[in-house]
């Protein structure tokens, strides 16, 4: 991160803000105090110096877009809800990171990783290749083979939810 | 007992050792896990976090293979569980997401009907087997064993979804472990996460996260049990990426359960292990 600037809200901000209190699980995103038990939780955030839910929830209030969704920040979560369980005003910064998630991704910017982990899914049904290499090696380890997803219908819920479109699978 | 598996991605495709001794145990506790024909990846936490109906239409097709099989899913990932957990929590309590899910899944030929329950290997060990029955089953135990027990996340959080053990002071796998001779210690940090998802974002977080709890249980006991993949993977890949390697062996719960058992280690996969485990045959008795 370059050095801190004043923030000055505008506009845009307020837009941005509304946005992200419209989005399901961020509604109580204006009861947060800035306690920071987040942040002092957080296994992310203890050794991640730019990381710190509280700093998202405060980011998330002044409707600082590009800080939040540039870069990597948003996908560093870990997603377990520690900071979920112990926030005193039930605000849940891990459902904040969720909302802003799913503000990034209606404008494709999903993190590169994602996007290829929605690839694999959609084409195969599984997030790794399980293909005959595979089944041989479990077949050595004396285990049978493995489920065969049915790929066209993963493929096929991805397209009819729009999900495929939006990350740019297609 | 009967159960449909859910083994799911990381598990069918990179640890043989989970999976073979997941099965093996639930055998000799005369627990049947049929396969699930169809079934693939359960949607991936990251889905809840980017699309709600994705995230429950994938769920849904998994669990509606499970309802048409007539049989509650156990699941051996902790991610799988907590996301086949809330989708079908909320499937069931909501009528009207529950039609249009379905109406997502038309053309799968699947429709969710919210008859089957899902549960993790571990709650189902607790919940349906028993303590008890583990106990007796143990009959090569473990003596002097000192095991760091690391639950993760999803098995215990959200509490209002998962609703088992208390995720601020679980007990469910300490107590599993304690049944079969050796002793669950405590230890700083023991309910930390792995941060194993951010393995793909940034991997030297997730190793540096991955070797602080190794290098901690390594004070406090001689071998660190899983029950879930990505943590076993964390806890595992860690000591490759650093010099001074701890050499902690990461052991999959049905592993130390088996070896109580008196399961052959050949058949609970304990040589692919990638840090050597012999000291848990060393603590046996006879």
């Amino acid at each position: 991160m370059t050095e801190a600037e004043e923030i000055r809200i505008n506009e845009e901000n307020k837009e941005f803000r509304d946005q992200v209190l419209g989005t399901p699980g961020a509604e109580k995103l204006m009861l947060c105090y800035q306690c920071g038990t987040c942040s002092s939780d957080c296994p992310i955030a203890k050794r991640v110096r730019e990381f710190r839910p509280r700093n998202i929830a405060r980011l998330a209030m002044y409707g600082q877009k590009e800080r939040l969704l540039g870069g990597d920040l948003l996908w560093l979560c870990a997603g377990c809800y520690t900071c979920y369980e112990r926030c005193p005003q039930e605000v849940h910064v891990s459902e904040i990171v969720s909302a802003l998630r799913k503000l990034a991704l209606s404008e494709g910017r999903v993190h590169p990783t994602i996007k290829a982990l929605m690839g694999s899914l959609s084409e195969m049904g599984y997030v790794y290749e399980i293909g005959e290499f595979e089944n041989e090696m479990r077949g050595e380890d004396g285990l049978p083979e493995a489920p065969q997803p049915d790929a066209k219908a993963v493929e096929a819920i991805m397209r009819r939810t729009g999900l495929l479109g939006r990350v740019g699978g297609e | 007992m009967r159960y449909a598996l859910f083994v799911g991605c990381t598990t069918l495709s990179r640890l043989p050792g989970y999976e073979k001794s997941a099965r093996r145990v639930a055998e000799k506790l005369g627990v049947e896990l049929v396969d699930m024909p169809g079934s693939g990846c359960c949607g991936t936490t990251y889905m809840e976090t980017l699309d709600h109906k994705t995230f429950l239409a994938l769920a849904a097709r998994n669990i509606a293979i499970a309802e048409e099989m007539g049989l509650d899913m156990v699941t051996v990932c902790n991610g799988c569980t907590e996301v086949l957990t809330k989708a079908n929590k909320e499937l069931k309590e909501d009528p009207e997401l529950r039609r249009e899910v379905n109406e997502i899944l038309a053309d799968t030929g699947k429709q969710f009907r919210g008859t089957q329950n899902v549960k993790h290997y571990v709650r189902m060990l607790r919940e349906d087997v028993g303590l008890e029955r583990i106990r007796a089953a143990s009959v090569k135990p473990f003596r002097g064993l000192r095991v760091g027990a690391h639950y993760g996340c999803h098995l215990l959080k959200p509490r209002e979804v998962m609703n088992f053990d208390d995720p601020e002071a679980p007990r469910s796998l300490d107590e599993l472990i304690d049944a079969t001779g050796a002793v669950s210690v405590n230890y700083p940090n023991k309910l930390e996460c792995c941060a194993g998802p951010v393995m793909g974002i940034r991997e030297n977080v997730t190793w540096k996260v991955g070797l602080d709890k190794v290098q901690t249980v390594k004070k406090y006991a001689d071998i660190l049990v899983t029950n879930c993949p990505f943590c076993y993977l964390t806890y595992e890949r860690c000591q490759f990426m650093t010099e001074n390697s701890p050499k902690v062996p990461v052991v999959h719960i049905p592993q130390l359960l088996g070896l109580a058992m008196g399961i052959e280690p050949d058949d609970l996969g304990i040589g692919s292990n990638k840090v050597d485990a012999s000291i848990m045959m060393e603590k046996q008795g006879a």
